[in-house]
């Protein structure tokens, strides 16, 4: 009896077309521990999030033998510098009057409040994924966060939440993820040394591929809110096969007992 | 002194990158880039949790009065890619500690280096990465220059 239920249980796998189903071949490369980005200048300068105008001032600042001398440190802030500029200038006016966020009044900060989506997947160090059933999950290091990603195109909840509502396919070996019924919280721009709000009609399309040798997965994401941004925004990210990490408990946060507002840095 | 407690000292104007950044918040509400300061004294306490590892430790000034000291770091999360464990620090260990103060000068700091009485350091993490970096491009200049 148990065999008979097993076989028709692959009968049934085995009809689901590919974009309904998280167990594939392409989701078991995907699955398992990764993390901090390898060791080199665009895993450094991408360790929250980078955009592709980030990475050309980089790569301009570190292929001109005039900067030979320079840190480089000093050449990652000044080509970070230009990607805050570059992302601020794509702000809507109304967004732009609220940017950048003082850092002291980050929840995350003064009360422990955990990320939304928008700043989760961008969070540095550990991201589990594991298929879950018929879903994926993805558990991040930071905050210990998780978000379900299912396959089957239900639609989402009428009252937006913090991790939103995430559904995802197949596309031949990349998994793309497309999320929305977020609500409003704090966006990176593109890291936590430039902050601003982003609305709930925040729309995320994030598309992950594993690097031909195993040991990288990239990330896109195209984010697209028009009350934050006047044209869809790409962020990219990094990370590397880390099967010897794992996720410690996250449950230490303390709000803060001394601080100051508006910092100039 | 009773060789414990250094006092604030000049030292390069150390520069956060992105990668610095501590965890699940900036770094600039509390603690100030711009200033560095060296104390010496005796571990109490290493507890290495998320979001932020703490170590605590005794100073004793001139007087002989003791000051409790409190040491953050970046998460275990991070510390933990570089190889650190609860084990790294243990209470007791006499050590140097350099980092950056908080704005209201409180006995208080963030790591920047632990310099122990055998006078081994512990650096974060985000050092070893930029020495790696600048290793990378300097095998990359003599390589163009061969070509």
């Amino acid at each position: 009896m148990r065999g008979r239920s097993a076989l028709l249980g692959l009968v049934v796998l085995a009809c689901l077309p590919v974009h309904g189903r998280a167990q594939t071949p392409a989701a078991a490369r995907l699955e398992g521990m990764w993390s901090d980005p390898p060791v080199t200048p665009d895993g450094l300068f991408c360790f929250f999030a980078c955009t592709d105008a980030g990475l050309a001032r980089l790569n301009a600042l570190l292929d001109n033998p005039a900067n030979d001398a320079r840190p480089f440190q000093e050449l990652q802030g000044e080509a970070k510098r230009f990607e805050r500029e570059s992302l601020r200038d794509l702000l809507t006016p109304a967004a732009r009057q609220r940017y950048p966020l003082d850092p002291a009044d980050d929840p995350g900060f003064l009360k422990c409040e955990p990320w939304g989506l928008v700043r989760q997947i961008f969070a540095p160090h550990q991201l589990e994924i594991r298929q879950r059933g018929t879903t994926l999950e993805l558990r991040y290091g930071e905050w210990d966060g998780r978000r379900t990603i299912h396959f089957d195109g239900r639609e989402p909840g009428p009252t937006p939440t913090a991790m939103g509502h995430s559904l995802g396919r197949w596309e031949g070996e990349a998994l793309v993820i497309e999320s929305s019924g977020i609500a409003a919280n704090l966006i990176m721009l593109p890291d936590l040394q430039a902050m601003g709000e982003h609305s709930p009609q925040m729309r995320i399309v994030e598309r992950y591929t594993r690097s031909k040798d195993g040991a990288v997965l990239h990330m896109t994401a195209m984010l697209t809110d028009p009350q934050t941004f006047r044209e869809p925004v790409v962020y990219k990210k990094i990370w590397r096969w880390a099967p010897e990490q794992h996720i410690a408990p996250y449950d230490a946060c303390e709000p803060p007992t001394e601080f100051k507002k508006a910092v100039q840095r | 002194m009773n060789g414990l407690r250094a006092a604030a000292v000049a030292l390069p104007i150390l520069v956060l990158s992105a990668a610095e950044t501590i965890a699940h918040h900036a770094f600039s509400p509390v603690y100030d880039e711009k200033r560095v300061i060296t104390v010496a004294g005796v571990v109490t306490e290493f507890r290495f949790v998320n979001p932020h590892v703490m170590m605590f430790m005794d100073v004793t000034d001139d007087s002989g009065k003791v000051e409790k000291w409190a040491v953050e770091f970046a998460g275990r999360l991070n510390l933990s890619e570089f190889g650190w464990t609860a084990e790294s620090i243990k209470p007791g260990e006499k050590v140097t500690v350099t980092g950056n103060p908080t704005h209201t000068s409180s006995p208080r700091m963030f790591f920047r280096k632990i310099v122990r009485a055998d006078g081994t350091e512990l650096l974060p993490g985000n050092a070893q990465r930029l020495d790696t970096i600048e290793e990378l491009r300097r095998q990359r200049r003599k390589s163009s220059q061969q070509q």
